[in-house]
């Protein structure tokens, strides 16, 4: 009969409700301060301040379960499985928010001003109405932050793709050390990395001040704004958190973590941060130049 | 033009697709992964090249206030 390895099970832990507790806090915090609640606004600091202790304390008894070796290959297996999943998530938000800018570019606006079977549509509602992207004179614009230009794709946008790019090329250097066993080479490439990605998140900051105190151009800017930030500003975030996670694989690999072998953790990551890589350069195209 | 960019995204997406494969499938000691994102890199930098030689070209222009 053929014999089968253990599949570890963890010992009871308290990270999960912890996390909970953090989670309804920073919510429901988030809630309250909408209601301009003092208090609301210090549970949700305090409930963001939970969660990412949870997130440490957690993944750092995980990493120390996988360097002590109770991991086999059914649990790695797990975790890629895990990690499948998160990819999935992740597409379909993004696919959500490119899909918008899409159907308001090709569907909303044109029939708006009057397109395919909409003539009436224009001539009654708004006759004065123009639809051209990106639409920057609404048809009502008093309730709207009217822009007075777009940011240029040629300024910090292509300096901030050529910034990514390069960083995706880093990214892969180190991942080629890691499997030819090049420690040295492995932690140069995760330093650059880091430090294009901190830079990356740097010039989108001047950039989106550039936009509010100098071209009006904001989140309320209508349609053009909304999408813009939405797009633009949730890839940040995941810029963000892609920075944080391989600040915390150099760690590792500083500590001697990871071999040719076993790195699974080095290679989430290194796909995250190629993923991040991908939906910029597909903003660079979608959103600053078709 | 658009359908030429849309070619090279179907590319970039392939190669980034089938690292995640790769990832899922094999092990750690395979080298499909770090190949396929090396594919992706080079393309995504062939890509933003060939967007720049377009402009430079006159072929497109960036999106700007009508």
């Amino acid at each position: 009969m053929q014999s089968r390895e253990e599949y570890f099970v963890p010992s009871g832990s308290y990270w999960p409700i912890l996390g909970s507790i953090g989670m309804a806090s920073m919510l429901g915090g988030f809630a309250s301060s909408l209601h301009g609640s003092m208090a609301g606004t210090t549970a949700m600091v305090l409930g963001f301040g939970i969660i990412i202790f949870m997130v440490f304390g957690w993944l750092g008894q995980v990493v120390h379960e996988s360097e002590t070796g109770t991991y086999n290959l059914q649990v790695d297996k797990s975790f890629r499985m895990g990690m499948g999943w998160f990819i999935f998530s992740e597409v379909m938000f993004f696919g959500a928010f490119f899909g918008a800018l899409f159907y308001v570019r090709h569907f909303a606006v044109p029939w708006l001003g009057g397109d395919g079977n909409n003539q009436f549509t224009g001539e009654i509602l708004w006759p004065q109405f123009k639809a051209v992207w990106p639409l920057i004179n609404m048809p009502l614009p008093d309730n709207f932050s009217i822009p007075k230009g777009i940011i240029d794709a040629w300024h910090i946008p292509a300096i901030n793709t050529m910034i990514l790019l390069t960083s995706g090329a880093t990214i892969t250097w180190a991942h080629w050390a890691l499997v030819t066993d090049k420690r040295n080479q492995l932690i140069a490439g995760l330093v650059a990395t880091i430090i294009l990605g901190i830079t990356f998140l740097g010039l989108q900051v001047y950039e989106y001040a550039e936009a509010y105190n100098h071209l009006d151009l904001k989140l309320t800017s209508g349609i053009y704004g909304s999408t813009f930030f939405m797009l633009t500003g949730f890839h940040g975030l995941h810029v963000t958190l892609g920075t944080i996670m391989l600040i915390v694989i150099l760690m590792r690999a500083i500590r001697g973590h990871f071999n040719k072998d076993r790195h699974f953790g080095f290679e989430a990551v290194a796909w995250y941060w190629h993923f991040v890589d991908v939906v910029w350069l597909g903003l660079f195209i979608t959103v600053y130049w078709l | 033009m658009k359908y030429l960019i849309a070619l090279f995204f179907i590319i970039i997406l392939y190669s980034l697709g089938s690292a995640l494969y790769y990832m899922m499938k094999d092990g750690d000691g395979s080298k499909r992964m770090v190949k396929a994102l090396t594919m992706r890199v080079v393309f995504s930098i062939a890509l933003f090249l060939f967007v720049i030689f377009a402009f430079w070209m006159g072929w497109i222009k960036p999106t700007g206030v009508n």
